[in-house]
């Protein structure tokens, strides 16, 4: 078993596509694996903890089925193994409050999901270049 | 008797042991066991041939000697048995006897120790025989239907049998004080009708002795009264139940300055009380014979008993004219939601509920008065002084300027009034107010005129004089507040309060449903706004995306997507700030103090880079900490400058000022600029959400900025304002709480 690079939680199918397009326009080689509900999202990654694989970034949308982004990256943080995994959260609300509480449970960045996909692409691009190139010693 | 009486102490003058008797009688009084004469007048000496002070110590059968009875078989000592035994003088009295060939009425009556005999003549100014009479005058007296026309018709009925030259109907006032109530008289005399007389003009003594002996006869206030004497010095001869008592020389003064020669009073009594007087005036002196006078009693106490029955009838009728003002005001308050309109404004006023003379009703920040009150100035001066002065939801005082000195300036409005609270923290009431007695009542005695003096320079004794005294004591006081006024009002404000409850009630949940239905419409346009933002962004996503990846679109294809993105772009704007407003309703703020020269001057960075108006003067002055949500301060002055920008980016140079002062413990900051202006016709609507200005057109906008901005600026409890020429600029004020 491997694991993707880009590990993102999205229920808008939508932007989920947008995302996979904007990944590839940014490097080609780039993995995303899109899931469209928390509880699942957990699951996986407890199957890629046991075979002692973790994704590079984990994408968390705010609102999501099963269980919220919020308790997501709560979950996340309890497995030992991923505790030190980048979570960024992607949300369409640009609410501070949303912001502060995702740091507060554990999320490294709060991102407000950039208007277009011209920007989306700027965003993912900049994330590739903080967390893949320039923070390659968290991995 | 030492005695001396004057005007200062006539309340005292012991008129009961006069030591005198009236001139057109004699008396004379035995001892009620031995039947020894212990008291004689000495005007017995002008009817018989006796030496007076010889009479005295003797036996009556002496005496009985020189009155040569004619009737041989009459004799004193049965009659004074007989009265010994009678209970009251009045089965037995007059006797008719004859006394040296002329006809007297002998007037038998008890006194401690001694039975008194009173020698009156039967020769009387009055031929009619009286008594006949009586039984017509009677049920003409009581066929008046209201109190008034029964005493009217009494006094005349009166004036028929006896025929003095005046006959009033006199009545006491619960203070004492008198009042003309009807009045029959020759037509050359001047009314008395109307005119009141201060109680001291009868005094307290008097009026025990009018309870006693129901009819009194001043027969001439001319004649001499005759002395009584007596072997038994130092015990005057108490004349209580004397017809021929002679009368208090103040009150012959009193008669004697009014013009008047004789008189003749009737005692009025209701409920166990003297309640007036059938007072009789002849200008000439008159005698009237017991009989007649007797006669007159019994038209007195039928008169009385009617009186008893008619004055609790009149009295209810008041009561219930009052409580139907207070149903009729109750009803007005029930249908009327405008509270004050209903409690004056109708044809039944609040005023109605009482009798008195004028009333200010203190409502809703307003004060209405009917009828005669102080000017509202000094109104307001009452106002303030019962609300801290009331103890309970009602006050009330006859002599309110004895109470609160400043109203001593218009004691004609206001010597008695009666407050009933409404709200003690608004200061809302009603008062009722009534004038001063000695300006509501016709006084007999004018008490303008100084006082007089007579021929021989002494000062004339007149009603006038004792009007004085009287002015003293009703200096500063109205008419008393009566119980059934009293209860008007506390029944009466006990539906004001409901009402007003009520109303208040209705406001606060009507005020409730509004701000239910205002958080409904946040949460709505939040949850609205939100959920539009993810397909719209899918919209502008997939067009770009598009736009980017499909190299065979055309150069058409490829603009028609653009306006597609640009229309997105200008829809999630407006999204985007419609959710800012909404959320400034939805948050709690915590008010910090904030660093407003740094707010700024990020402001003036993050707008000048966004719009790029060349030639932009932009002035920051003073910068005063505002004390607010540092995230919603930001969005106000964003706003606010980002529009003086924006407006003014036409203009060469565009100027733009912003600068806070402190003033009155408000922060007030301006933000200017020379740009397009507000038409006079917008102003109403600059804070609406989705106004924009025919004029504003030209520039980027949404219309919900300011509408946010005045949203905040209102959470925090400030104010927001602008001043504005079309063309030349506009100043908007916030002004934050210190």
């Amino acid at each position: 078993m491997s694991s993707p690079d880009i590990f993102y939680v999205e229920d808008d199918e939508d932007f989920a596509f947008i995302m996979e397009h904007a990944v590839k326009e940014v490097k080609d080689d780039l993995s995303v694996k899109i899931i469209d509900n928390g509880k699942d999202a957990l699951e996986l990654l407890r199957l890629l903890t046991e075979a002692k694989v973790k994704p590079k970034l984990i994408l968390l949308d705010l609102n999501l089925p099963g269980l919220s982004g919020l308790d997501l990256v709560k979950r996340i943080r309890e497995i030992a193994f991923l505790k030190y995994v980048p979570v960024v959260f992607f949300s369409t609300s640009d609410n501070p409050k949303d912001a502060k509480a995702s740091l507060e449970f554990g999320a490294n960045a709060y991102l407000t999901k950039p208007s277009g996909y011209l920007n989306l692409v700027s965003c993912v691009q900049s994330l590739y270049n903080f967390w893949f190139t320039q923070n390659l010693s968290i991995n | 008797m030492d005695f001396k009486v004057d005007l200062t102490n006539c309340d005292r003058e012991p008129i009961h042991i006069p030591g005198k008797i009236q001139s057109h009688g004699f008396l004379v009084a035995v001892n009620s066991k031995t039947y020894v004469i212990s008291y004689i007048s000495k005007n017995i000496e002008q009817y018989v041939d006796v030496i007076a002070q010889d009479m005295l110590g003797k036996p009556i059968t002496e005496l009985e000697r020189y009155l040569e009875l004619a009737d041989d078989s009459t004799h004193l000592t049965q009659l004074l048995n007989l009265a010994k035994a009678s209970k009251t003088d009045d089965v037995i009295n007059p006797l008719a006897i004859n006394v040296k060939g002329a006809g007297y009425n002998l007037i038998l009556s008890k006194s401690n120790d001694e039975l008194i005999m009173e020698f009156e003549t039967t020769d009387s100014d009055l031929d009619l025989d009286v008594q006949k009479s009586i039984g017509r005058s009677v049920a003409e007296i009581l066929s008046g239907k209201t109190l008034g026309i029964l005493l009217q018709n009494a006094a005349a009925e009166v004036k028929k049998i006896i025929n003095y030259d005046r006959v009033m109907i006199y009545k006491f006032n619960e203070d004492g004080h008198g009042e003309v109530v009807a009045e029959v008289k020759n037509d050359d005399l001047e009314p008395f009708f109307g005119l009141h007389y201060p109680a001291s003009d009868i005094p307290k003594q008097a009026r025990e002795l009018y309870k006693i002996n129901l009819t009194r006869i001043i027969a001439d206030v001319d004649s001499e009264s005759s002395p009584i004497i007596t072997y038994q010095e130092g015990t005057p001869l108490d004349l209580t139940h004397s017809a021929l008592r002679a009368v208090s020389p103040i009150h012959i003064q009193y008669l004697k300055n009014m013009g008047v020669g004789s008189s003749f009073s009737i005692s009025l009594i209701a409920h166990g009380e003297l309640w007036g007087l059938v007072a009789c005036h002849n200008y000439s002196p008159r005698f009237i014979d017991y009989k007649a006078r007797d006669a007159s009693k019994l038209i007195g106490q039928i008169l009385s008993s009617a009186l008893e029955y008619r004055q609790d009838e009149e009295d209810s009728e008041k009561t219930t004219a009052l409580n139907e003002a207070v149903n009729t005001i109750a009803d007005y308050i029930k249908k009327d939601t405008d509270i004050a309109f209903a409690l004056i404004k109708n044809k039944v006023t609040i005023q109605d509920v009482t009798t008195a003379d004028g009333v200010a009703l203190i409502f809703d920040d307003e004060i209405n008065t009917l009828g005669n009150t102080p000017d509202i100035d000094q109104i307001k001066h009452i106002v303030e002084w019962l609300k801290v002065n009331m103890i309970d939801g009602i006050y009330y005082t006859y002599r309110f300027p004895e109470i609160f000195p400043a109203a001593k300036e218009y004691t004609d409005v206001a010597s008695g009034i009666m407050a009933c609270m409404l709200s003690k923290e608004l200061g809302e009431m009603v008062i009722w107010f009534k004038p001063e007695q000695i300006k509501s009542i016709t006084w007999a005695g004018n008490p303008e005129k100084p006082v007089e003096e007579d021929a021989n320079g002494l000062m004339q004794l007149s009603p006038r004089k004792s009007f004085d005294s009287w002015n003293q004591i009703v200096k500063n006081t109205s008419e008393k507040w009566k119980n059934d006024e009293l209860a008007a009002v506390v029944k009466i404000r006990e539906d004001i309060i409901y009402a007003i409850n009520r109303k208040a009630n209705e406001i606060r949940l009507l005020n409730e449903r509004l701000q239910v239905a205002y958080e409904e419409l946040d949460t709505f346009s939040y949850t609205i706004s939100h959920d539009l933002r993810t397909p719209l962004s899918s919209i502008k996503n997939y067009s770009e995306l598009l736009l980017s990846t499909n190299k065979s679109l055309d150069d058409s294809a490829k603009k028609m997507i653009e306006r597609i993105i640009k229309g997105t772009d200008k829809m999630s704007m407006l999204i985007k700030e419609i959710l800012h407003y909404s959320r400034v309703g939805r948050t709690d703020i915590e008010l910090v103090p904030i660093n407003m020269t740094a707010l700024v001057t990020e402001i003036k960075r993050e707008v000048t880079a966004a719009l790029n108006v060349p030639n932009l003067e932009f002035t920051i002055g003073d910068t005063p900490v505002i004390n607010g949500d540092a995230v919603m301060i930001t969005q106000v002055f964003t706003n606010l400058l980002n529009n003086a920008v924006k407006y003014s980016s036409k203009s060469q140079p565009a100027r733009v000022k912003i600068e806070g002062k402190i003033s009155n413990g408000e922060v007030v900051y301006s933000v200017s600029d020379n740009g397009v202006g507000i038409d006079v016709n917008y102003y109403n609507r600059v804070f609406e959400l989705f106004k924009r200005m025919d004029n504003a057109m030209d520039y980027e906008g949404t219309g919900v900025g300011l509408a946010i901005v005045k949203r905040i600026v209102e959470r925090h409890k400030g104010r927001i304002w602008f001043e504005s020429k079309l063309g030349v600029g506009t100043i908007f004020y916030v002004s934050f709480k210190n």
